[in-house]
């Protein structure tokens, strides 16, 4: 029997647990759709091998008098068809279960993970080396590429490399090209390194690829410090250091309200549009495309609400990938998020393009390296406060959850772009799109492109569909051409398909 | 792939009306990329509710003991059943939410169970039959189904070795009732010591480490 490694749950990480309810699992999923239907027994190889290589993923979930921890575990995630609502619940208190699952449905494959374990950018790395696995094995002919090891397939800056590193607001995922450490290890590290008695070099691997981002980062950043005297340190006290909250603007935020869903699942629409023509149309408008989306967003939301009301201030809060401004190669949560507002004005008058360029302005210069340290310096001291560690969990728990709750309140919508997932060969010619969700406490939209096909995909906790229909309308009013999938999840919708 | 005109969008799956706003919907259906799953409804929810308004219950219950009389002339049939029925129901509580650890569940059904004799043997006019026969009897029983359990099952250490060493610890317990003089023979007692003791040096030989690095990982800070 081996002692297991362990690596305690970090802050960031922290929240997801405090702030998780029955609708809103914190559960994320990342799906691609193939050009014909999945082979579960593939898919199931592809899984097999690309575990292997992903100590972190190997992780279970576990309790401490003052801390949750990750555990490694001999769990073995097996493929399963599609049977749950998306996003459905995967840590359930004190039960030992991997944090991730693979489904498949038709022509898709999702990858569901509980955000406590990774952040979008972790997972696109996993998932884009399941889809090179399952595409070498469902198309072999095209599996002759030169370093045919499956552990070490290329350059991965090269595989999900960003398109257009250029605009900031694109938290893309690998614009670092930063993947897992554990990528470096041989395949066969399973079989050759598991159950022995002494640390082995897999146990090491779990506890370095489970580590927090944000502390592997310090520990980065104070050597640094103590080479280049205080360099590091300066940086965190620029003037940008200003609350990001900013109470000053004391306006009334406006707060979405509907239906529940009737059995508490997450209701997803997917629109999916013409990267090109929504790049264009972003363009034109002066703001990134993350932005403008935000704009049109906020315009729907109006819109779809009858005018607003009093509360006429909406908010959004954006995660940005911090890899992009500091460089980790981390697969654990890495993100810092930037909250931005729009007071409309009562007549209505301003089109998505001006709002657009307004909340531009406003996130631009948050979206940086010298604003963001700051916050990235806070999360570490916050993580290493003597105070703080002797709390006992149950009670972190709960004042995360209130912290949690009181953020809440200030925000609106959330927003969320992965940016562009850029598949290596035989992957990329045989996916059709890529699509990205997560379970929502409040209407919300993740942005992923491949290719030439960029998904938006809307969640909310409610069955209201307006905002949606407003937000596809305005893309279709400007040229672009979309097109709208959509989960069933009424008692209504679900009869007309009951068999 | 159907259209609706009115949103000018594309409609993926087979809707007969626009999902999003209603519209009856202009061409062939294709095949729904997304399943359509059923509703189900939470039967944990309830179940947690129950849970906690039985166990509020039964707390009540006891603490309205105190109020009904000590003396055993006081202590009619009806009470001893009511007790009896409360602690049933504890323990099959209790059982139940720990039914996939077993180390810890024993741990928690002893403690439970000790401080309900106890208790009842305190509104019974304190015979002591609690501390003489019941705790000891239950803690020593406790010990040796570990010992077999861990033997038989090879169950896997970690908080499994943490538990069985936190029930060891409190079989040692009974010595302090042979001190003071609690007890009206000091037979089971002695027992119960004894056996914690055997199976704590069996701990130590085998499980020290284990349970040291279960209890840094329990209580990092
Ligand atoms: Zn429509």
């Amino acid at each position: 029997m081996t002692r297991r490694t362990w690596v305690r749950l970090d802050n960031a990480s922290n929240i997801f647990l405090a702030a998780r309810t029955e609708s809103d699992t914190k559960v994320f999923r990342l799906s691609a759709e193939m050009d014909a239907e999945v082979d579960p027994g593939m898919l199931q190889e592809a899984l097999d091998a690309v575990f292997a290589r992903y100590p972190l993923y190997r992780a279970v979930l576990r309790r401490g008098v003052f801390w949750y921890y990750l555990q490694d575990s001999d769990l073995r995630p097996v493929v399963e068809p599609e049977r749950r609502p998306t996003c459905a619940a995967i840590y359930q208190d004190g039960r030992r279960t991997l944090l991730f699952r693979v489904i498949h449905h038709r022509r898709r494959i999702s990858l569901e993970v509980f955000h406590a374990l990774s952040d979008g950018t972790g997972a696109m790395w996993f998932l884009s080396d399941l889809l090179v696995e399952y595409a070498r094995r469902r198309y072999p002919a095209g599996a002759t590429d030169e370093s045919g090891r499956p552990g070490e397939q290329g350059d991965p800056s090269a595989s999900l490399a960003a398109d257009d590193a250029a605009s900031p607001d694109t938290p893309d995922a690998a614009a670092e090209g930063a993947a897992p450490p554990s990528h470096a290890l041989e395949t066969d590290s399973f079989a050759h390194y598991f159950r022995r008695r002494r640390p082995t070099a897999f146990q090491e691997a779990f506890a370095e690829a489970a580590a927090p981002a944000a502390l592997t980062l310090a520990e980065k950043a104070v050597r640094a410090e103590a080479s280049a005297d205080g360099d590091t340190a300066g940086a965190s006290r620029t003037p940008s250091d200003a609350d990001p909250d900013r109470p000053s603007r004391r306006a009334r935020i406006h707060r979405v309200r509907g239906t529940r869903t009737p059995d508490g699942r997450t209701r997803a629409v997917e629109l999916t549009m013409p990267a090109s023509q929504l790049l264009a149309a972003s363009k034109a408008s002066g703001a990134s495309p993350t932005m403008y989306l935000t704009a049109l967003f906020m315009d729907a939301v109006r819109e779809s609400s009858g005018g607003l009301g009093g509360a006429r201030t909406m908010s959004a809060s954006v995660p940005v990938n911090l890899r992009q401004f500091f460089p980790s190669t981390s697969a654990r949560n890495f993100f810092a998020t930037i909250r931005v507002e729009h007071a409309f004005s009562p007549d209505g008058a301003e089109a998505p393009e001006e709002v657009a360029r307004a909340l531009e302005a406003e996130f631009r210069p948050q979206a940086s390296a010298a604003a963001l340290a700051p916050k990235v310096a806070r999360f570490i001291r916050v993580e290493r406060s003597p105070l703080l560690r002797i709390v006992p969990r149950p009670l972190k728990d709960l004042i995360l959850g209130w912290l949690n709750a009181a953020s809440n309140r200030k925000l609106s919508l959330a927003v969320s772009n992965l940016g562009r997932l850029r598949l290596p060969e035989p992957a990329a010619s045989h996916v059709r799109r890529v699509l990205f969700q997560v379970s929502a406490a409040r209407p919300q939209f993740c942005a992923i492109s491949h290719g030439d096909q960029m998904t938006v995909t809307f969640t909310s906790p409610f069955t209201q569909t307006g905002h949606v229909r407003a937000f596809a309308r305005s893309l279709s009013a400007r040229g672009i051409d979309v097109s709208v999938t959509a989960a069933r999840v009424t008692e209504a919708e679900l009869e007309e398909v009951a068999p | 792939m159907r259209r609706c005109t009115e949103c000018a969008v594309r409609i993926e799956g087979n809707w007969s009306r626009c999902p999003l706003c209603g519209s009856h919907l202009v061409g062939h259906p294709s095949p729904d990329p997304l399943p359509s799953v059923p509703l189900r409804f939470s039967r944990r929810r309830l179940l947690r509710i129950l849970t906690v308004i039985s166990l509020v219950l039964v707390a009540l219950s006891f603490v309205v003991q105190l109020w009904l009389g000590h003396r055993p002339s006081e202590f009619g049939a009806v009470r001893s059943v009511w007790l009896g029925v409360c602690t049933m129901w504890l323990v099959a509580l209790m059982a139940l939410r720990g039914r996939r650890d077993l180390a810890r569940s024993t741990l928690t059904l002893l403690v439970l169970a000790a401080l309900v004799c106890t208790y009842w043997d305190y509104l019974t006019g304190w015979h002591r039959w609690s501390l003489t026969f019941a705790v000891p009897i239950m803690c020593g029983c406790a010990i040796i189904a570990l010992v077999i359990l861990e033997h038989v099952m090879r169950l896997e250490v970690g908080e499994h070795a943490l538990y069985s060493a936190l029930t060891v610890l409190l079989g040692i317990v009974p010595i302090l009732f042979l001190l003071l003089g609690w007890v009206t023979t000091p037979v089971p007692s002695a027992i119960c010591v004894v056996l914690a003791l055997l199976s704590l040096a069996l701990l130590q030989l085998e499980r020290a480490a284990d349970v040291r690095d279960e209890l840094a990982k329990k209580l990092h800070v």
